[in-house]
């Protein structure tokens, strides 16, 4: 019997109230929940961790796994970190917006398009963030594939003429 | 030299003053900047006041590594400067880029790339100190010039 | 009437640095807030990538230059924690130490922004120069006023010395003093009170569902705060209170920000008082074993938390930073909506932003039921048409 109580009840009441949609928990030490969860009942999980007290999603950490795009959701209620890991295929990314539950994460799920280029299903329209206006539509700085010096070498020299 | 030019040398001289551009930075310059104008390095006293318009500004203060985003409304602010306009290059990241050096997200190269600068401060980030010797040299050089 | 949207930066003497927020006004009354960001992004995670754990110390000192040791601070404690790396106590003490005076010279920067905000410059002057008393102190500790760099793998830098700490803890005491002046301003000059009470409303509900943290969130009443929550460096040991009020607006950030301070000096107190002894660091290896933590702080503005992937190289996989003003910026527009133009400065100067627009201006037509945008050169046309119906020609100008 593990030494941390409240996150294994934690786990165990996730595991139990969404079975198929959550795998892979593990309670990594004192405070720290992690878990995959899956995409199409994401909006649904984090309502029901609201409701239990994890009112806070602090943010969303998008990562380029290969095969897959990934979107990490940290959720806490200030004590314990629970952590989403939401896998969507690299060749068409797509996951469900979750402002109906958490009107703040406007910006992180931008960050999530922007720089990573997984479309966020309801997500209204709107300027682009973080990336600058002129960026380039279609490249996602923050894949693997893209290289920061093959981006500097096309950049045309900013250097303008003085009065 | 015409009275009209004498007269704005004369003023220039006795009292610039600045609008401060944040172009990107981490604010380390900009606090230290502001520090410049509080009561242990005051430099009220030289007649520098901190504008909030361009049109009212002899100098332009910039921090930071010039991120794209700012680049051309930087330009703007420059352009909407009376002459005679200097710039200031403040830190590390205005004289190089810095830290940030090699980072997509700004112009690489520093602050030069985009603006004629006249005053390099290094530091990271700038002490007040250095900033008021940047201006008192820079104020010697158009003396000088004006002679 | 129709309602008229303006550009609030990126270039604006309110603002410290760039963000922009549109403002829809009827009148001197905002009816709704926008909020443009991404004028400071500079690609710091992508460039974390390329860089080794020690070089990333320097650069994500550079996210932001006020709280410099927060971001540090939480970026190290992942790595060691992927590392299983165990600091040494002594160690603890002095980043704990570096954070506490990070967070007083923060507030006092805060109350003098935020009283050159309200017009109150006198304010402005005599923290920033009550300031200058902790930025000594952060330089004689450290060697620099900003960007003290103390933490290093597996430990700080540098070691305190006697004298050191006698200078430190007299600076306190002279600081000690002038808070309590500075609070006593803060709850009953009518000015101040005139100006910040009943402004940026933020009820508590609102504070939670939009994400607020930090003193932002405390003023609302949310009783959060990452020292008590989930304790790191060495404030499990330490006695302290965490300050909220319930008046939910500027009024409620001055008095919570203010307590800190006080609640700042009794942790400064105590850790230099009972620094344990040891070594200030342990030797880490430069390659981290692959494995993926999460780990948070609580910064002066408000919860800052980082995410970090290793991958047994010598470089990060991953590294996400989010820093508190951006959780803060989505309760600003709630702020905002309903308040005046002319409270604007204070509102947003209240969340402590640590984060830029010649945008055009768009106009609302309820007449023709559309909005119009105006560029620079069409808005200077309109002005010189309307004047020249009226007589006065200003085409030469």
């Amino acid at each position: 019997m593990s030494e941390f109580e409240k996150e294994e009840k934690i786990k165990a009441g996730l595991e139990a109230k969404f079975p198929g949609a959550v795998t892979n928990a593990l309670v990594q030490r004192k405070n720290r929940v992690w878990l995959d969860a899956a995409g199409e009942k994401l909006p649904e999980i984090l309502a029901w961790m609201k409701a239990g007290g994890f009112n806070h999603l602090a943010t969303v950490t998008g990562f380029d796994e290969g095969e897959n795009l990934g979107a990490y959701y940290h959720m806490t209620d200030t004590k314990i970190i629970v952590t989403l890991k939401v896998k969507t295929p690299r060749a068409n990314p797509s996951i469900p917006s979750v402002l109906s539950v958490f009107p703040g994460a406007v910006s992180y799920e931008k960050e999530l398009e922007d720089m990573l280029g997984i479309k966020v299903q309801g997500l209204p329209p709107g300027r682009r963030y973080p990336l600058a206006e002129d960026f380039p539509v279609g490249q996602y700085p923050l894949r693997k594939d893209w290289k920061t010096e093959d981006y500097l070498a096309q950049q045309p020299s900013l250097k303008t003429e003085t009065k | 030299m015409k009275t009209i030019d004498k007269l704005i040398t004369w003023s220039l001289l006795k009292s610039p003053w600045i609008l401060h551009f944040n172009s990107g930075a981490c604010n380390g310059c900009d606090i230290e900047i502001v520090d410049a104008l509080t009561p242990k390095y005051d430099v009220e006293r030289f007649g520098i006041v901190l504008k909030a318009t361009p049109r009212h500004a002899d100098i332009l203060v910039v921090s930071g590594p010039v991120t794209r985003q700012q680049a051309k409304r930087l330009r703007t602010i420059y352009d909407q400067m009376p002459e005679p306009k200097f710039v200031m290059a403040i830190g590390a990241c205005g004289c190089s880029g810095g830290v940030f050096d090699g980072c997509y997200g700004v112009v690489p190269g520093g602050l030069d790339q985009v603006l004629p600068v006249s005053v390099y401060i290094p530091g990271c980030p700038v002490r007040p100190e250095a900033i008021i010797d940047g201006v008192v040299k820079m104020i010697q050089s158009v003396e000088a010039a004006a002679k | 009437m129709s309602k008229i949207t303006i550009p609030f930066g990126p270039q604006h003497p309110a603002l410290k640095e760039p963000e922009n927020f549109m403002l829809v006004l009827e009148g001197e009354q905002i009816t709704s807030a926008g909020i443009n960001l991404g004028y400071n992004h500079r690609g710091m995670e992508k460039a974390a990538e390329g860089r080794t754990y020690i070089q990333n110390l320097y650069l994500i000192e550079r996210v932001c230059g006020i709280c410099s040791h927060s971001h540090t601070t939480t970026y190290i404690t992942n790595v060691e924690e992927l590392a299983k790396a165990e600091v040494p106590q002594r160690a603890l003490a002095i980043r704990t130490l570096f954070a506490e005076l990070e967070r007083v010279h923060s507030h006092l920067l805060w109350l003098g922004v935020a009283g050159y905000e309200m017009g109150f410059e006198t304010l402005f002057m005599y923290t920033w120069r009550d300031r200058e008393q902790v930025l000594d102190c952060l330089e004689l500790l450290s060697g620099n006023r900003v960007h003290y760099s103390i933490n290093t793998l597996g430990g700080v830098r540098r070691d305190i010395t006697a004298e050191q700490k006698a200078e430190v803890l007299k600076r306190i005491k002279y600081l000690e003093e002038r808070t309590q002046y500075y609070i006593k301003l803060a709850t009953q000059e009518p000015t101040v009170l005139a100006r910040t009470a009943n402004v940026g409303k933020l009820p508590y509900d609102v504070a939670i569902e939009r994400g607020a943290v930090g003193p932002t969130a405390r003023a609302s009443g949310v009783a959060r705060d990452v020292r008590k929550d989930d304790p790191y460096l060495l404030y499990a040991q330490l006695d302290f209170n965490l300050i909220t009020h319930n008046t939910n607006d500027v009024f409620g950030r001055l008095v919570v920000r203010a307590l800190e301070l006080v609640e700042s000096y009794k942790i400064i107190n105590q850790v230099l008082n009972n620094l344990p002894e040891g070594p200030v660091a342990v030797k880490v290896p430069m390659k981290v074993a692959p494995g993926e933590c999460v780990n948070h702080y609580e910064a002066p503005r408000g919860e800052d938390i980082h995410y970090l992937k290793s991958n047994g190289t010598d470089k990060p996989e991953r590294l996400k930073v989010r820093a508190p003003t951006l959780a803060n910026l989505q309760s600003v527009a709630y702020m905002l909506e309903g308040g005046w133009l002319a409270d604007v400065p204070l509102v947003i100067a209240a969340i402590d932003p640590c984060m830029s627009c010649t945008d055009r201006a768009a106009v609302w037509n309820p007449k023709k039921g559309k909005t119009e945008v105006y560029s620079w050169e069409e808005m200077r046309k309109l002005g010189i048409e309307q004047y020249k119906r009226r007589g006065v020609d200003f085409s030469r100008l």
